[in-house]
């Protein structure tokens, strides 16, 4: 196995991932995007070195679903279709790690927008009993991610609350 | 949106800049414009770009407003620039402010209530010539973060995030000369259809 790459060179390189999009990626490389109340989805497969990312905005879609990677209820299974179809292994069992979900304006009333996608996510990884191994979520900041496909590591780093990493 | 909505909509929002430059100036105490710069509607990914998608924090205030034109306001600045007009405001030499303190962030946060509150009112008095309504700003909220992180955190405030966003975008310059530090305003879908009546007249215009 490669070494993962140094996390200020991780978070400038790779493969960016859009607002709403999945992107995936097996044997090497770095997946990274922006997220603020949005959340990025990590999904890591460590037997076949793969691992998708998805930056999803709303937790439903109410029947909407495109782009998949928009919504909650549609990204989990289509991130989870690409995974294992990159990786050649349909079903593959992975992990999770969640990052964002941020309230970075205090305007809206009610449950914010990034806990409730957080939430949605939480529930739909649980009933498909993909277990969640590390959570950067919350706060009023956003967050910059980068995802080492190989290992699965992701780094974070955040304009003034530091630097954090999910193993 | 048809062609003529379009036009009264940049109609106004020129409308906005002016009265907007007027309050700069005058808080500034030199020759300050606004410029209109776009007025696009543009997709999700695209917007959440506008501020640019680099690694350096951008400095800078959010609004939310609610009324006859609702939505989000943003004065957004490069670090750099967000501490010049620190430091202008506060009649000390550029280069003095080297970190947000809270003078600093008051700073701003005070330019970003008089500017976004002359460029506001002057919108809503073009599209609302009945004076009927009006709009109601949240207090400023000062920000310091990622581009692309501000944006996105701004198109998730809309009440419906749609895959196509209109947005507004002005330029300030001072002294003729751009510093990097401007508007951007998200008009709320449902603000703008209720907002699209009669034509502005030329009521209150100097």
């Amino acid at each position: 196995m490669s070494d993962p790459l140094p996390p200020r060179t991780a978070l400038l390189q790779g493969e960016a991932v859009e607002i709403g999009q999945i992107g995936v990626a097996v044997g090497g490389g770095v997946l990274r995007t922006f997220v603020g109340s949005c959340v990025g989805l990590v999904l890591h497969s460590r037997s076949q070195r793969a691992a998708a990312l998805a930056h999803v905005m709303l937790p439903s879609s109410n029947g909407r679903g495109t782009p998949p990677g928009k919504y909650a209820d549609t990204a989990v299974p289509e991130t989870i279709r690409l995974l294992g179809e990159a990786a050649g292994e349909p079903g593959l069992a992975c992990t999770a790690k969640l990052v964002g979900g941020a309230a970075m304006f205090a305007f809206q009333s009610g449950m914010p927008i990034g806990e409730q996608n957080l939430a949605a996510l939480e529930r739909i990884l649980a009933d498909l009993g993909i277990p969640i191994t590390g959570r950067a979520c919350g706060g009023g900041h956003g967050r910059r991610l980068a995802v080492d496909v190989v290992s699965g590591l992701v780094t974070i780093q955040t304009a003034g609350h530091g630097t954090e990493y999910l193993k | 949106m048809n062609s003529a909505d379009q036009d009264r909509l940049v109609a106004a929002f020129r409308r906005g800049a002016e009265d907007a430059s007027a309050a700069l100036s005058k808080w500034l105490g030199r020759p300050a414009t606004l410029c209109v710069d776009r007025l696009d509607a543009l997709p999700i990914s695209a917007a959440a770009a506008v501020l640019g998608s680099g690694d350096e924090p951008i400095c800078g205030c959010a609004m939310r407003i609610d009324g006859v034109v609702g939505g989000l306001l943003l004065l957004a600045a490069a670090d750099a620039a967000g501490l010049s007009l620190a430091d202008t405001l506060l009649e000390r030499p550029v280069g003095t402010s080297i970190g947000w303190g809270d003078l600093e962030r008051s700073a701003v946060v005070e330019t970003a209530n008089i500017v976004g509150c002359a460029y506001l009112n002057a919108i809503c008095a073009a599209l609302d010539p009945s004076e009927t309504a009006g709009i109601l700003p949240s207090p400023p909220l000062f920000l310091r973060d990622y581009p692309a992180t501000v944006m996105e955190a701004a198109l998730m405030e809309q009440p419906a995030p749609a895959d196509t966003v209109l947005l507004a975008r002005t330029e300030f310059r001072i002294d003729g000369t751009p510093v990097g530090c401007g508007l951007v305003f998200l008009p709320d879908a449902a603000g703008l259809t209720t907002s699209q009546s009669p034509a502005p007249g030329p009521r209150g215009r100097p």
